[in-house]
C-alpha cells in the first residue's frame, strides 16, 4: 500500500478495513470497508448501535484481530503482515489499554499494575512521568494496594495510568466506564480528557453512552459496518440526537 | 440432576482425562503387580506340573521343614535333604505294583561360557546338574545330539545353548562343588516347548558321573517310581511307603509339585507384597490429586452449583452429583488402570530384569481378583478423595449464582480449629511411626506404613500454612528478576492451599526417596565401619551376586606359599525356637586371624573342642537369658532337632551376625559344603599385589570367585546397596510421575481460571514466550516447594529408621546431602517438564476471546 503515504499528524489509521466472521452461508460482515484516521493528539468516540462493528474495529486497530481486508496503520508501521511477536510488542510500545473490566492483575499492586507493561519490555520508568500521571489520578495513596482493595472507579483509573505511563502512540479504551456508576464515570473520563488536552495523548474510545462521547474532541458512528456519520466537538444532547436518527 | 452431572462430566473431557491419569497409573500399577506375579506364579506351577508327570511317586529323606525356595542357595534345589543311599533302589524296584524306578542326583553345576570366560547364570534362578536315567526323556526332550553316554558328556538346556551360542560338540568347563572340569556338549535338550525351566541352567551327566561331579558318591538325592498300569499314585506310595527305612519317605509327584508351588507362592507372596507397597504409595499420591482436582473444579464451578441450588437441587443431589462423577472417573480410570497394569507388568519384569533379576514367564495372567481388586481400589480411592471437596459443593449458596465471580477463589488461611486438627493428625502419625519403629512387638511395618501414611495426611494439612512464605522465599530471587519470574511466585502464593496440596504429591515420592537415599548412605558408612573394625584380612574371595562357590577355591588358595591364612565362612539358615535365623560357620583355629569376633565369655576354640558348639552374640544370648554351656534348642532341615551347646559370647556381630559353629558341624548339619565367602591374609613379607596376584591365578578357574581387597570389597557392597536404591527409587518414580501429573492438572485448571488474566497481559504485550516463562516459573516453585518439604520430611523418617535399626547393624546416621540437593535440582527440572503443556496453552490463548465480555 505504498500509495497511502503517511501523514505526520495521524496516530493510527484505517484503509478500506473489512472484517468477516464465519464461512458460506453463515459468514457476518462485522466491518464492510472502514476508512478512518485518528490524529495526533485527538480523543476520538465511536459510537453505533450494538452489532455496528465498533468493538471489532477497535480490535483491528488495536492489533488485537487481524482484519479480512485492508490496511492498518499504527504512526507509520503498517499492521498488516506483522507476525504474533511483532504485533505483541507493537500492543507493548505503541498501544495502551482500558478495557471495561478485569484491567488489573489480581496478583500485583497498584503501582505494579501501572508499570506492567514497562516491566514486560524491560524497559526503565521515567520517574517524573510516573509521578505526574499518578498524581493526576490521585491514588498516590493507594499505590501499594491490590486491585481487590480497590474501588471499580479507581480500579479503572489504575488502567488509564497504566495505559499511559509508557507513553504510547495511541490509547484504545473499550467502553471504559461500562461498570462505573456515574460520578466514578465521570472521574474517569475527565481524566482521559485532561492525559489529551495536557500530554497531547491520542484517544480512541468505544462507548455507547452519549455523555461519555460527550467528552470527546470528535465521535465517529458506525452502523451495520460503515462509518455513517461524525461529529466535532459533540455535547450530549447532539450526540442523542444523532444516535437517534441513526436507529430510525 | 444426573443429566447435569454427565453433561458436565463430558463436556470437560479434558479434565476427566487429566484426572484419570492419576488414578490410572496407581491402579495400573496394583493391577500389574498382580497381572506380574500371577504370570510368575502360572509359569512356575506349569514348570513343577511338567516336572511332575515323569514319575508317580517319589522317594526321599524327610525334610525337617517345608520346603522353601527362599533357602535355595547357590546349590540348586530347595530344601535341604540328606541323599539316600544306591542301595534303596533295588529295594524300591522290587515293590509290587512298581514298573520303574530311577535315581535322581542334583547339586551345584554353573557353566562357564568358553568364549568369554564368564559364568553363566548364578543370578536368581538356579544352576542344576543333574543326571540323565531311564526316566529322564520323560521331562527332558533331546533336540540335538543324544543323551550323556560317557564321562566326558554333558547335555545343556536350548535357553543356555542359544544365549551362549553353544552347540554339539563344543567343550565346555563347569564348576562343582569340587574342582571344575570340562566336558564335551553331546545334546542340548529343552523341555517340551519350554527352552530351559523357568530359568534355570540344566546341565545332565550320566549317572555315575554325576554323582561323582555333584559329590553324591554312593547316593542318590530321591528315587522317582513310575507304576504299572492300573496301579495309582497313591496305592503305589502307599507299597512302597513300606520297604522304606526310617526317614526316608514316598510322596506322589503331585504333591511333590503341590509342595513346589505352595512354597513359591510364599516366596512370590513376598514379593508381591513389596510391589503393592510401592503401588499403593502411588495410589496414595494419586488420591491427593483427585482430592486437588475436585477441589479446584467445585470452587470454579461455584456458580454452576449455585445456580443447580437456585432452580431447586438440594444440598444433597449437589453432594451426589460431585461423588458420582468421582464415582464414573473411578470407574472409567480403573478400566483404563487394569489395561495399563498390563503393560506395566511387562515393564516391571523389563526393570527387575535390568537389575539382574530374571523371571520365568508364560502368557500373562490376568486374574478376575486383579479386576475386582484393581476396581474397588481404584473407584473407592476416587471416592473417598471427592468426598471433602463435595461436601464444600454442598455448602455453596443458591445466592452465589448471582454475584460475580471471582477471579482467584478465596483463599480461606488455616483457621484455628484446622490447624489444630492438622497439628493433631501429624502428631498421631508421627507417634504411630515411631511406636512402630521402637514399641512394636509385631505388625511393626504396617504401623509404621499406616504411620507414615498419617504424618503425611498431617504434613499436607499444615503445609498451606508454609506454602506462602516458602513460596515466596523460594520466588524471591525472581522478584528482581523479571516481571514474569514475579507474576509466576505471585500465583505460586496466591492459593496456598491449592500450592500446598499440589506440591504434598510430590512431597510424598521425595520424602520416601529421601528417605531411601538417607538409608542406603547410612548402610554403607555403617558397612565400611564394620569393616574397619571387624575385618583383618587382606583380600576377600567372593561371587559378585553372592551365591556360594566350591571350597575347592580356598584349597586352592590355601596351598600357596604367598599366603598365611586362608579362612572359609559358610552360612545358611535354620530355626531357633521355631524361627528362621541364620548361622555362619567358621574355620576355628584361623577364624580369629581375619575377623574380630570380640569373645567376651568362653572361646573360639571351644569350636573345635566338641561336637555341636555354638558361639552366640551377646544381644541374642541376653534376650533367650542363655549363659555359657547353655542349650541353644536348634532344628535343621535335614537332620531335626539337634541341640547346640554355647562355648562362648560375642559381642561383634557385623560379618558373622547372631550364631557361629564350626565348618565341621556344619558339614554334619547340611548336605551342602559350598562356601559364601573366604578370607585371606597374605604371608609376612610378601608383597600384597604378589599375593593378590597369586591369589586370583589360583582361583582363575573358577570365574565367578572375585579376589578383591578391602577397598574393592567395600566399593561392591556400596555397589550393592546402589542398584538397591536404584531399583526402590525406580519403583517410587511412578509416585514422583503421579505427581508431577499432579502440577499439569492444577496449573492446567488455574490457567482455564486465569484467561482474563492472561488475556489482558497479552494485551497489554506480554509475549507468549513470556507468558510460557511466567507459567514455568510457578511450576518450578511448586514442585521445588514439595521436593523441600519430602526432603525434610525424609530427614525426618531416614533418622528415625536409622536410629530403629542400629541394633541391626545401621550404627552410623549420614544425610548424603548432595544426592539431596541434586533431587531438589531434579524437582525443579520436573517442574519445567510439567510446565510444557499448561504454558503451551496458556500462550496460545486467543488474546479477543480471553478479554471478551459474558
Amino acid at each position: 500500500m505504498s500509495a497511502t503515504t503517511p501523514t505526520i499528524a495521524t496516530a493510527a489509521r484505517a484503509v478500506t478495513l473489512r472484517k468477516v466472521y464465519g464461512e458460506g452461508d453463515a459468514a457476518v460482515e462485522a466491518l464492510r470497508g472502514v476508512t478512518i484516521e485518528f490524529a495526533k493528539g485527538e480523543f476520538t468516540a465511536i459510537m453505533g448501535p450494538s452489532g455496528s462493528g465498533k468493538s471489532t474495529l477497535l480490535h483491528c486497530i488495536a492489533g488485537l484481530d487481524a482484519p479480512t481486508e485492508g490496511n492498518v496503520f499504527i504512526g507509520d508501521v503498517d499492521l498488516t503482515g506483522l507476525s504474533e511477536k511483532q504485533l505483541t510488542a507493537l500492543r507493548r510500545d505503541k498501544v495502551g489499554f482500558v478495557f471495561q473490566a478485569f484491567n488489573l492483575v489480581p496478583t500485583l499492586t497498584a503501582a505494579e499494575n501501572i508499570t506492567l507493561p514497562l516491566d514486560i519490555a524491560g524497559r526503565d520508568v521515567q520517574r517524573a512521568w510516573l509521578d505526574e500521571v499518578v498524581d493526576t489520578i490521585g491514588l498516590r495513596d493507594r499505590l501499594g494496594h491490590r486491585p481487590s482493595q480497590l474501588s471499580g472507579g479507581q480500579q479503572q483509573r489504575v488502567a488509564a495510568a497504566r495505559a499511559l505511563v509508557s507513553r504510547p502512540e495511541i490509547v484504545f479504551a473499550d467502553e471504559p466506564t461500562g461498570n462505573l456508576d456515574s460520578r466514578s464515570g465521570a472521574e474517569l473520563l475527565g481524566f482521559l480528557r485532561e492525559a489529551v488536552t495536557t500530554y497531547g495523548q491520542t484517544i480512541v474510545m468505544v462507548t455507547h453512552d452519549a455523555s461519555a462521547a460527550s467528552y470527546s474532541d470528535r465521535v465517529v458512528f458506525l452502523g451495520d459496518g460503515l462509518v455513517v456519520d461524525e461529529m466535532r466537538e459533540p455535547t450530549a444532547e447532539r450526540v442523542l440526537d444523532r444516535l437517534k436518527s441513526l436507529e430510525s | 440432576m444426573w443429566r447435569a452431572t454427565f453433561k458436565s462430566l463430558l463436556a470437560k473431557k479434558l479434565r476427566l482425562v487429566l484426572t484419570a491419569v492419576s488414578v490410572v497409573l496407581g491402579v495400573g500399577f496394583v493391577a500389574g503387580t498382580y497381572v506380574l506375579t500371577d504370570t510368575m506364579n502360572a509359569a512356575f506351577d506349569q514348570l513343577f506340573a511338567q516336572t511332575s508327570e515323569a514319575s508317580d511317586v517319589v522317594v526321599r529323606s524327610v525334610s525337617a521343614f517345608d520346603p522353601s525356595v527362599a533357602e535355595g542357595g547357590g546349590g540348586g534345589g530347595g530344601e535341604d535333604r540328606k541323599p539316600v543311599p544306591e542301595s534303596l533302589l533295588d529295594d524300591v524296584l522290587a515293590v509290587p505294583g512298581v514298573a520303574a524306578a530311577a535315581g535322581d542326583v542334583q547339586g551345584y553345576a554353573q557353566m562357564v561360557d568358553p568364549a568369554t570366560d564368564e559364568v553363566i547364570g548364578g543370578v536368581g534362578p538356579p544352576t542344576i546338574g543333574t543326571n540323565w536315567n531311564e526316566l529322564a526323556d520323560q521331562v527332558l526332550e533331546i533336540r540335538e545330539g543324544s543323551p550323556p553316554t560317557g564321562s566326558d558328556d554333558v547335555v545343556i538346556d536350548a535357553a543356555t545353548a542359544r544365549a551362549s551360542n553353544l552347540a554339539v560338540g563344543d567343550r565346555i568347563r563347569i564348576l562343582f562343588q569340587g574342582p571344575p572340569r570340562e566336558f564335551t556338549i553331546s545334546g542340548i535338550a529343552g523341555f517340551g516347548d519350554a527352552d530351559n525351566l523357568g530359568g534355570a541352567t540344566l546341565a545332565v551327566f550320566e549317572t555315575e558321573t554325576a554323582q561323582e561331579v555333584l559329590d553324591k558318591q554312593g547316593v542318590y538325592d530321591a528315587i522317582s517310581v513310575v507304576a504299572e498300569e492300573g496301579v495309582s499314585a497313591t496305592q503305589l506310595r502307599a507299597s512302597v511307603a513300606e520297604a522304606l527305612p526310617e526317614r526316608v519317605e514316598a510322596v506322589t509327584s503331585t504333591s511333590v509339585a503341590d509342595e513346589q508351588s505352595k512354597a513359591l507362592q510364599e516366596g512370590l507372596g513376598f514379593f508381591r507384597t513389596a510391589l503393592l507397597v510401592f503401588a499403593f504409595v502411588a495410589l496414595f499420591v494419586g488420591s491427593f490429586i483427585i482430592f486437588n482436582t475436585f477441589s479446584i473444579i467445585v470452587a470454579q464451578r461455584t456458580r454452576e452449583l449455585a445456580l443447580l441450588r437456585a432452580l431447586g437441587a438440594s444440598r444433597r443431589q449437589v453432594i451426589v452429583s460431585v461423588v458420582v462423577e468421582a464415582f464414573v472417573v473411578g470407574l472409567v480410570a480403573s478400566v483404563l488402570g487394569i489395561l495399563a497394569g498390563i503393560g506395566i507388568a511387562v515393564g516391571l519384569q523389563g526393570l527387575l530384569g535390568l537389575f539382574n533379576i530374571d523371571l520365568p514367564s508364560t502368557a500373562l495372567q490376568l486374574l478376575p481378583r486383579t479386576i475386582v481388586v484393581s476396581m474397588v481400589v481404584g473407584v473407592v480411592v476416587t471416592v473417598a478423595a471427592s468426598i471433602l471437596p463435595a461436601r464444600r459443593a454442598g455448602t455453596v449458596a443458591p445466592i452465589q449464582a448471582l454475584r460475580e465471580a471471582d477471579d482467584a477463589p478465596p483463599s480461606r488461611s488455616l483457621a484455628g480449629r484446622r490447624l489444630a486438627v492438622a497439628v493433631a493428625v501429624t502428631a498421631l502419625g508421627a507417634a504411630a511411626l515411631l511406636y512402630g519403629l521402637f514399641g512394636a512387638e509385631s505388625n511393626g511395618a504396617s504401623i509404621v506404613g499406616l504411620g507414615a501414611a498419617v504424618t503425611f495426611i498431617g504434613v499436607a494439612m499444615l503445609s498451606p500454612l508454609a506454602a506462602k512464605p516458602i513460596a515466596g522465599a523460594l520466588g524471591a530471587p525472581l522478584r528482581r528478576l523479571s516481571v514474569q519470574g514475579r507474576l509466576g511466585r505471585e500465583n505460586a502464593m496466591r492459593s496456598p492451599r491449592r500450592t500446598a496440596s499440589t506440591a504434598a504429591a510430590l512431597m510424598i515420592g521425595l520424602g520416601l526417596v529421601s528417605m531411601v537415599a538417607i538409608l542406603a548412605a547410612s548402610l554403607k558408612a555403617s558397612f565400611d565401619a564394620a569393616l574397619t573394625e571387624t575385618l583383618k584380612a587382606d583380600y576377600t574371595l567372593s561371587t559378585s551376586s553372592f551365591t556360594s562357590f566350591s571350597p575347592d577355591v580356598a584349597d586352592r588358595v590355601a596351598a600357596l606359599p604367598e599366603v598365611a591364612t586362608v579362612s572359609p565362612f559358610r552360612q545358611n539358615g535354620f530355626r531357633v525356637d521355631g524361627s528362621t535365623s541364620f548361622v555362619t560357620a567358621v574355620d576355628p583355629e584361623t577364624v580369629e586371624e581375619v575377623a574380630t569376633l570380640d569373645v567376651s565369655e568362653g572361646s573360639v576354640s571351644s569350636l573345635a573342642e566338641g561336637r555341636n558348639v555354638v558361639l552366640v552374640h551377646r544381644d541374642v544370648a541376653a534376650e533367650h537369658g542363655w549363659s555359657l554351656g547353655d542349650e541353644v534348642p536348634a532344628e535343621f532341615a535335614s537332620t531335626g532337632d539337634v541341640p547346640l551347646t554355647i562355648g562362648g559370647i560375642y559381642d561383634e556381630n557385623r560379618l558373622v551376625g547372631d550364631y557361629v559353629i564350626s565348618l565341621e558341624t556344619y558339614d554334619e548339619l547340611y548336605t551342602e559344603h559350598l562356601d559364601s565367602f573366604v578370607l585371606v591374609r597374605g604371608a609376612d613379607g610378601v608383597p600384597l599385589d604378589q599375593v593378590a596376584d597369586a591369589v586370583t591365578a589360583a582361583a582363575a578357574e573358577f570365574p565367578n570367585v572375585q579376589v578383591q581387597d578391602q577397598a574393592a570389597f567395600r566399593e561392591q557392597q556400596a555397589g550393592f546397596i546402589d542398584q538397591l536404591l536404584g531399583l526402590v527409587t525406580a519403583l517410587l518414580a511412578m509416585a514422583i510421575l503421579i505427581a508431577l501429573f499432579g502440577i499439569v492438572n492444577t496449573l492446567g485448571l488455574s490457567i482455564y481460571e486465569r484467561t482474563r488474566e492472561l488475556g489482558l497481559l497479552r494485551a497489554v504485550g506480554m509475549s507468549r514466550v513470556q507468558v510460557k516463562r511466567m507459567i514455568r516459573w510457578e511450576s518450578v516453585i511448586i514442585a521445588v516447594f514439595g521436593a523441600v518439604l519430602g526432603v525434610v520430611i525424609g530427614v525426618l523418617f531416614g533418622w528415625a529408621l536409622q536410629q530403629a535399626l542400629q541394633d541391626d547393624g545401621v550404627s552410623e546416621f549420614v544425610v548424603p546431602v548432595g544426592q539431596l540437593v541434586t533431587y531438589l535440582v531434579l524437582a525443579g527440572l520436573a517442574g519445567v517438564l510439567a510446565a510444557i503443556w499448561p504454558a503451551r496453552r496458556a500462550a496460545k490463548l486467543d488474546v479477543l476471546e480471553a478479554i471478551a465480555y459474558e
